[in-house]
């Protein structure tokens, strides 16, 4: 049983309530507190980008089932009560926190505050990181800066669109993409080396000695894909840091620089499993589960049909596209026509499971999942014929995307919560076709 | 060493992407596969084959071979090129690591048009 | 069926709009093998409702060499009996990987209308806005519609429409192996067309030993006396047509393979333009593809000159009209002049001479290049053989590797099934009459 494998199973019987000897890099973590299932809730919201979508790919490996997908406007109104976790990952920080404003910068505050745990990684970190600039000064819950800032922009060796964005009249820049090697430096990080991808994460310098570091930019890999002159690069990470902890009241906030999340990096996953072990509240009555009506028999089977029905028509298109050359930026992030996959993909992957569920469980908005799937398609239709016709098709991504984003985090939310009711088997064998 | 391709051998058969996908998925699928016969273009009969590397993305058509740096910058354009993350969830070619033989696209293909060099 | 299938048949009822799903079990796989096997029962099965049955042979899509052919089983308008009509090119490959294992198309349409087969799901649409449209026209507004270039598209022409014995089943724009008939039947249901697109996957049991073998097969067939020829004219040149090549040359442009088939049998005339020249033509439509040595045959045999023959075929084409049949019947007329002829398709009927048995006549009845079998029964046999495994049913008259033995051995690894000679025995048997 690989790593991953032996946290969802001991996942599973916490989540049934039984108590069981947990995997061997668990023992002696927390404090004294015995391990208990954690509540997470993922944003989904304005700014976030598809990186969401490997949080809930993780977080299903590692068998945390009990998730809750948040836009900005949830945040903003009470959807953070009863969550242990609460996990912003990447995309554009200034429209994030635009799209939270400042009632969901007073919840984030509240929630850390009152004991629960903040993950942010990439655009999750910067935004809760120092600031003085309009509207990220809302959010100022973690002394730490960043070395990844400029008054003069060096020139980009290749991605520019990728390389940098303003800070008010300097710019972050981003130096490197894809895997760094990294050095753990204590706590659910470890004391050793590991990989983890960096995509416009920052490199960051702690501003207090409360704030620690719990892992560095150790060196370059093989995988590492330069945006900037090596020395540049390696002046700018190397040695600084990549995993912070900071405190707030009761509670602890995790600043990712790379993506932990990412499928692909298995031992940067474990490590983030480990932080929500050590530093979830304790001390609490255990969550009650989220009651869920159930949904079952041809009601059940017709709603599957029909979403599946949608995201079929809407990926053969988007596959048709995906070595289209087209770009738009929708706000502050460049996105291509592969991407559409990507949302497409989390849901068509989980569709198999469902097919074979004995039940669904009945969450709000699922059934108008098959409306808007549809939209999705009629969408993603017009939106090819418009490419071939060479029109601005900027409008219509942005509002693709949108809608993509809002179908995936409303179908995971119908697939998590009949997960939780034992209704589909562990994803082990889950593919993309 | 890397995989090449003669787009004026190439009949169009598949062989390649089903050879892929299966090394991919070590099942009989298609939408893994990181080389693709190109055939959209049916009532011109033109075809060819697009090869997706780590850093490039080689188009071999029967014109010629077109290398599209990923994500390089077009200095006669002052921009980057437009294949900044083309086939995004289509993993580079590996030259097929794991097989002893090599790439397995090679040994399927009836006509020769894939070799290495 | 767990291995090399999707486990799942639809069962479309037309006149009353309701599609239901069966499974594909093991034991009418183990009983039936596959194709043309499975169509028979399943035609049998349904027989009082004129079935058309679509399904793919047991290695369709697979790595088993000239892994091409689906099929289309239903009584033929011109023989009055039930035949099995290939399904080449892509086509075949494509209802493989559509999520249907096989299609029973049952009763009559009350309006025109059209199957869209994606990924397990069966719709059907309106095909008010196809009905009237010549082949390539309504195979490019469905693919227009629907938003992908590679939806493969059984259609039925304005032939069909008018209901001419010569309509056949055209594969997108392109003439196949119907000799039979089809488009005539399917336009009889009301049916225009029947588009397919499937992202699926095809799990193999013993999947490293079924690939190694099959890597090994291919070794031994691509040094065969096929190797290093290519086209009609070397097709027509192996069965004693030894004019045809020089024929084809002033317009021939390339030659292409249908799906993983080794010997590309296809020849493409270059109808406008230079066609010696490779590069992207401008003109959308400059030719028209020949996939059948009778067809070709036929037309030379006219006396027409090649670049006549091709303007016939583009029109036969489009109006979905078998070439083969239609250079029948105007030998039989004494019609063999081009203006003639194309004048003549628009209410060009059979009977057509020398059809018999429930395979096309579109293939040599000979073995081809190597000589390891003739006669009718060995042909029907190999026929038979062809469309119970899914294989391309001209390379198999020119690859002596595809054994019966062998494809025996491979279906046992692929399925974990147990296949025996006898019981292939039996399914020959039936299948060829």
């Amino acid at each position: 049983m690989d790593a991953l494998a032996a946290y969802s199973a001991f996942n599973r019987e916490l989540a049934r309530g039984v108590s069981t000897a947990p995997p061997a890099e668990l023992v002696g973590l927390t404090r004294g507190e015995s391990l208990r299932y954690p509540r997470l809730g993922i944003y989904t919201g304005g700014g976030s980008s598809h990186s969401w979508l490997w949080l809930a790919e993780v977080f299903e490996r590692l068998g945390f089932y009990d998730l809750k997908f948040l836009d900005a406007a949830q945040v903003g109104a009470g959807g953070l009560a009863g969550l242990d976790v609460l996990v912003l990952s990447g995309g554009d920080t200034f429209a994030m926190a635009r799209a939270l404003g400042p009632g969901g910068a007073e919840a984030i505050r509240d929630f850390v505050e009152g004991g629960g745990l903040y993950l942010g990684a990439c655009a999750g970190a910067y935004l809760v990181m120092r600031s003085s600039k309009e509207p990220l000064n809302q959010f100022n819950l973690v002394p730490a800066t960043i070395s990844n800032l400029s008054k003069i922009l060096p020139r980009a060796l290749t991605l520019p669109e990728k390389y940098t964005n303003a800070y008010g009249c300097d710019y972050v820049f981003h130096p490197v993409r894809e895997a760094m090697l990294l050095q753990g430096q204590g706590g659910p990080m470890g004391q050793d080396e590991f990989q983890a991808p960096l995509y416009g994460g920052p490199a960051m310098l702690p501003a207090d000695e409360v704030v620690e570091v719990l892992a560095s930019y150790q060196d370059f890999t093989p995988g590492t894909r330069f945006l900037a002159p090596p020395d540049l690069a390696a002046e700018t990470l190397l040695g600084k840091a990549a995993v912070l902890r900071g405190r707030l009241g009761e509670g602890t906030l995790y600043l990712f620089g790379p993506h932990f999340e990412h499928p692909g990096f298995a031992g940067a996953n474990r490590r983030l499993a480990r932080a929500i072990y050590q530093d979830m509240p304790g001390g609490r009555a255990k969550a009650a589960p989220e009651k869920a009506d159930q949904l079952a028999g041809a009601g059940a089977k017709a709603l599957i049909k029909a979403i599946k029905r949608q995201v079929s028509n809407s990926r053969i298109t988007a596959v048709s596209l995906e070595d289209h050359p087209a770009r738009w930026l929708i706000g502050d992030k460049v996105y291509e026509p592969a991407k559409l996959r990507v949302f497409l993909e989390a849901i068509w992957s989980r569709l198999r499971p469902l097919e074979r569920a004995s039940g669904l469980a009945q969450v709000p908005g699922a059934e108008e999942l098959p409306d808007l799937l549809a939209g999705v398609t009629t969408g993603i239709r017009a939106l090819k014929r418009e490419l071939a016709a060479e029109d601005d098709t900027t409008a219509r991504a942005a509002k693709l995307f949108q809608d993509l984003n809002r179908a995936a985090a409303l179908f995971l939310r119908m697939y998590f919560a009949s997960a939780r009711l034992g209704h589909l088997d562990p994803p082990a064998a889950r593919r993309l076709h | 060493m890397g995989v090449k391709i003669d787009p004026l051998k190439c009949t169009a058969c598949m062989a390649c992407e089903l050879a892929c996908g299966y090394h991919r998925d070590d099942a009989f699928a298609l939408l893994s596969s990181c080389i693709v016969a190109y055939r959209t273009r049916d009532k011109k009969d033109y075809f060819g084959v697009i090869l997706k590397e780590e850093e490039d993305l080689i188009i071999a058509r029967p014109e010629g071979l077109e290398v599209k740096r990923i994500g390089a910058v077009d200095e006669s354009q002052g921009e980057a090129d437009a294949s900044a993350k083309p086939m995004l969830l289509r993993e580079a070619c590996d030259l097929c690591e794991d097989r002893d033989d090599g790439p397995l696209c090679k040994q399927l293909c009836p006509s020769g048009a894939i070799y290495l060099d | 069926m767990e291995f090399l299938a999707s486990e799942q048949i639809a069962v479309i009822d037309l006149a009353s709009g309701e599609v239901t799903e069966e499974e594909f079990t093991d034991e009418l796989c183990q009983e039936k093998i596959g194709g043309a096997g499975v169509n028979l029962a399943l035609y049998k099965q349904y027989e009082a409702e004129e079935p058309v049955v679509l399904g793919a042979g047991l290695f369709t899509g697979t790595m088993v060499p000239g892994s091409s052919l689906g099929l289309m089983t239903a009584k033929s308008p011109l023989t009055g009996t039930v035949v099995h009509t290939p399904l080449t090119q892509y086509a075949g490959m494509e209802l493989k990987y559509s999520g249907f294992d096989y299609i029973v198309i049952k009763g009559t349409a009350a309006a025109p209308s059209y199957l869209w087969i994606h990924d397990g799901i069966a719709d059907i649409e309106d095909a008010s806005g196809l009905w009237g449209l010549d082949v390539w026209a309504a195979c490019d507004k469905v693919r227009a519609d629907m938003g992908d270039e590679l939806i493969q598209v059984l259609g039925a022409g304005p032939a069909a429409e008018k209901g001419s014995d010569l309509a056949c089943v055209m594969l997108n724009y392109w003439h196949g192996g119907d000799r039979f008939g089809l488009g005539k039947a399917l336009a009889a249901k009301n049916l225009k067309l029947i588009a397919i697109r499937g992202l699926g996957l095809l799990e193999i049991a013993e999947d490293e030993e079924f690939v190694e073998q099959c890597v090994e097969l291919i070794g031994q067939v691509k040094s065969g006396a096929w190797a290093g020829k290519k086209g009609l004219g070397d097709l027509g040149a192996a069965v004693g047509e030894n004019g045809l090549a020089d024929w084809l040359a002033p317009v021939l442009h390339r030659s292409r393979s249908d799906f993983n088939t080794p010997f590309a049998a296809n020849s493409f005339l270059f109808l406008e333009g230079d066609p010696a020249e490779l590069a992207e033509p401008a003109n959308p439509e400059p030719g028209v593809l020949l996939a059948g040595l009778d067809g070709a045959l036929g037309l030379m045999k006219l006396g027409l000159t090649v670049a006549e023959a091709g303007d016939v075929a583009l029109a036969c084409a489009k109006a979905g009209l078998d070439v083969s049949g239609v250079a029948s019947v105007c030998a039989a007329g004494g019609t063999t002049e081009a203006g003639a002829i194309i004048a003549a398709l628009e209410d060009i009927s059979g009977p057509v001479e020398g059809l018999a048995g429930p395979f096309s006549p579109w293939t040599p009845k000979q073995s081809v290049f190597a000589d390891f079998g003739s006669g009718d029964e060995w042909w029907t046999r190999r026929q038979a053989v062809a469309h119970i495994f899914g294989l391309d049913p001209l390379f198999v008259l020119m690859c002596p590797e595809l054994t019966e033995e062998k494809l025996l051995e491979l279906a046992s690894l692929g399925t974990e099934l147990e296949f025996s000679a006898e019981g292939l025995e039996a399914v020959i048997a039936e299948v060829a009459g």
